[in-house]
């Protein structure tokens, strides 16, 4: 018979040793890498785990990959359990908020100490994740809006190229619509529809992000111009209540003069659109050049207990691993060496695919609608559900207007 | 221990200590067979709604220290919060709708209840729609009612009703009433299965009695199916008022809420609050509101049933 001496050192013995187990397993060095929805590139993901491992002996990376809605949700109680991914890819400014919300380590320290690492990158893009004076992200692929336009259309309606200001964009818009044809759409989430508002000087916030100051003379005769080119047909209302799918596939269908989207759009249009082509498809800047950037960037989380492995994984990931990304994905990455090299072989192998991504290394000095808040969710949905009221024609622009500054003015006091 | 029971019993031994008392006995007894159960019950409903309720009186946020907010949330919610006030009128018309649905299937469980040739067939395809996972619903309705290629703004172009394509889901005047249409076609199947269930327990005999007297069809229904259906239409309703807050995934799925908040239920707001713009003490604050509604209504149903559903029988 056992005696009670020992059970007890059985006993005792039995949960050392459970808790000493993930103190062995820590000394393994394992990271997790989150990934946002690239499920279609595994085979690339774990040839980057199965190099980046090779050289680090005892080294293991984890790969998670979810679909969009469900990062939000996944990170956030990851952060609740205390056991969030190491690595996390973030898109738009969800990473800010991450970051204004202490969930992300400060990159700041690091790129200072190795400057080669940032100036890898294109500085407009880089600072995409800046909050409050520090880094948080390094680009992982990056997208910015563009204007594509039907060239068959375009040439129908007498037009000889694409608008260069806005008010040419309405004329451009009105003189395509015809029927069922419809001269203008734009994807309206995540700010992408603020170059409308950029390219006339209407400005979001002031400068130090502390008040509202789109409530203008200017910004009301704009919202009213937008509203009854809706009303009127020349802008699909698609623009202001559909999200990705929905605009995305009427432009496909090719019935729509132009669409005012992000650099992905192209290939859900050239997915569903018969007559994309080279000859029937246009790209251009929006007037002025100005551009809402929508990109996916790679951060740190601050709970990660492998922060410098972690770097390690981010650095080869934007570099080694962005050559492969932007070749197999045809994107760029925002690695300028990476890019550069990537564009000058699409050039001359797919010209249209090549032209679309110029476009979003230019006039990176103007992109807009990424203001570097920590609440930038709460301002969006203060201030979408009222000019979205205004340009259905549910409200008049000066009452919905006041309206969003009014409850802009109150969630940047709540911040 | 038998012997010390009978001895008890019989008054041969005092009833000395606590736990030597057949009362007290029978008491643990009791607890132990209840214990699991309310443990789960505590764990996972009492102990959230009461950190629920916590929450909604503090700042919070998954890496920040909690904050004393007393009732900011609930003046913001109620004085300020558009969204909050369009959610819950939505959430209270998704109620209101439950009757019609529940009227429709009274309707159809008549016809497939008589003498209808292939009744039975009829009553397949009706409750085919229930078993359905609603995040299918969800998708083959948002196709059905697509602009470009449903087939719902299909016949009606072909029909010569509409000139233009309707953007049912995409429009504030027709995203709500479609969504709705999709919540009631799910549902249909099960209340007709219940209401029919109701029916075939009605005793024939009475209506016999009632043609004998010379009732008419319409009196017959009034005084002898509706007052005898009334259990199964009152638990029709009970699911309606559930389904009506429960239903997060079809919305979730064909227009998640949108455009604008034409189609925001509490619950789908509660979620966009919580994980979408990561107020969490705002969304438990919105979950507390919900709570009370459903509670005030589920009194409200049990006093329309007689103020005693749930209760034990004593015989």
């Amino acid at each position: 018979m056992i005696s009670r001496r020992t059970l007890l050192k059985s006993g005792a013995s039995a949960v050392a040793t459970s808790l000493a187990a993930p103190a062995i397993a820590q000394a393994s060095r394992k990271i997790s890498f989150l990934t946002w929805n690239i499920i279609d590139q595994e085979t690339m993901i774990r040839g980057w785990i199965a190099r980046f491992c090779k050289d680090r002996p005892g080294v293991e990376v984890e790969w998670l990959d979810k679909k969009g809605p469900e990062i939000p949700v996944f990170y956030q109680t990851q952060l609740v359990a205390g056991t969030p991914p190491d690595v996390i890819n973030t898109q738009g400014a969800l990473g800010l908020e991450y970051a204004a919300q202490g969930a992300l380590l400060d990159l700041t320290p690091r790129l200072k100490a190795e400057a080669a690492v940032a100036t890898r990158f294109n500085a407009d893009y880089l600072s995409n994740w800046a909050y409050e004076g520090s880094n948080y992200m390094l680009p992982f692929y990056i997208t910015k809006t563009l204007l594509f336009f039907n060239k068959p259309m375009l040439e129908k309606a007498g037009l000889s190229g694409p608008p260069q200001s806005f008010d040419q964009l309405l004329e451009a818009a009105q003189k395509m619509t015809s029927g069922e044809a419809s001269g203008f759409l734009t994807l309206n989430f995540d700010w992408l529809y603020w170059p409308l508002y950029a390219m006339n000087g209407v400005e979001l916030l002031s400068k130090d992000l502390s008040k509202p100051t789109f409530n203008t003379a200017t910004a009301m005769a704009i919202t009213d111009r937008l509203a009854k080119a809706t009303e009127a047909g020349a802008i699909n209302k698609i623009s202001w209540t559909g999200r990705w799918v929905e605009p995305n596939g009427a432009f496909a269908a090719g019935n729509v003069g132009m669409l005012h989207a992000h650099s992905p759009a192209y290939f859900f249009v050239k997915g569903q659109g018969k007559w994309v082509s080279p000859e029937t498809l246009g790209v251009a800047h929006a007037p002025g050049g100005f551009a809402t950037p929508n990109s996916h960037g790679l951060g740190i989380s601050k709970a990660s207990k492998n922060p410098d492995l972690a770097w390690d994984f981010l650095k080869f990931v934007t570099n080694e691993g962005a050559q492969e990304l932007g070749v197999n994905r045809k994107l760029v990455t925002g690695n300028i060496a990476v890019d550069t090299a990537n564009l000058s072989a699409l050039e001359k192998n797919d010209p249209l695919v090549y032209s679309i991504l110029k476009t979003q290394l230019e006039h990176t000095d103007k992109m807009v609608g990424n203001w570097r808040l920590g609440n930038d969710s709460k301002i969006k949905e203060a201030f979408w559900p009222e000019l979205q009221n205004a340009l259905l024609g549910r409200k008049d622009a000066k009452a919905a207007l006041a309206d969003a500054e009014r409850k802009v003015t109150r969630e940047l006091k709540r911040a | 221990m038998a012997g010390a029971d009978k001895a008890i019993a019989a008054g041969a031994m005092p009833l000395t200590g606590w736990w030597q008392r057949k009362r007290t006995r029978d008491l643990m007894l009791v607890v132990c067979f209840l214990l699991p159960s309310l443990t789960i019950f505590f764990l996972y409903r009492v102990l959230p709604l009461a950190w629920n309720g916590l929450l909604s009186l503090q700042y919070w946020s998954p890496l920040k220290p909690a904050r004393w907010a007393g009732l900011d949330h609930y003046e913001e919610m109620l004085l300020y919060d558009d969204v909050f006030w369009q959610a819950l009128t939505n959430t209270l018309i998704f109620i209101a709708v439950s009757p019609l649905a529940i009227a429709l299937a009274l309707g159809i469980a008549l016809l497939v209840n008589g003498n209808l040739k292939g009744a039975a067939i009829y009553r397949s395809i009706v409750f085919l729609s229930y078993p359905l996972m609603t995040v299918a619903v969800g998708v083959i309705w948002r196709w059905m009612y697509d602009e470009r290629g449903g087939i719902i703004n299909f016949a009606l172009r072909e029909s010569g009703l509409i000139g233009k394509p309707i953007p049912f889901l995409q429009s504030f005047e027709w995203a709500l009433p479609s969504v709705i249409a999709a919540e009631i076609w799910q549902v249909l199947g099960f209340y007709m299965i219940i209401i029919l269930t109701g029916l075939q327990s009605i005793p024939p005999h009475l209506y016999e009695a009632a043609s004998i007297d010379g009732a008419p069809r319409w009196a017959q229904f009034g005084r002898i199916t509706l007052p005898l259906l009334r259990p199964s239409l009152f638990l029709c309703a009970v699911v309606g008022i559930l389904n009506s807050f429960t239903s997060f995934d079809l919305v979730y799925i064909m227009t998640n809420g949108g455009p604008g908040h034409a189609t925001e239920l509490l619950i789908t707001y509660i979620y966009k609050s919580g994980f979408g713009q990561t107020k969490f003490d705002y969304a438990a604050a919105l979950t507390v509101v919900q709570f009370m509604l459903l509670l005030a209504l589920t009194y409200l149903a049990n006093l329309l049933a007689g103020g005693n559903a749930g209760a034990l029988q004593r015989r």
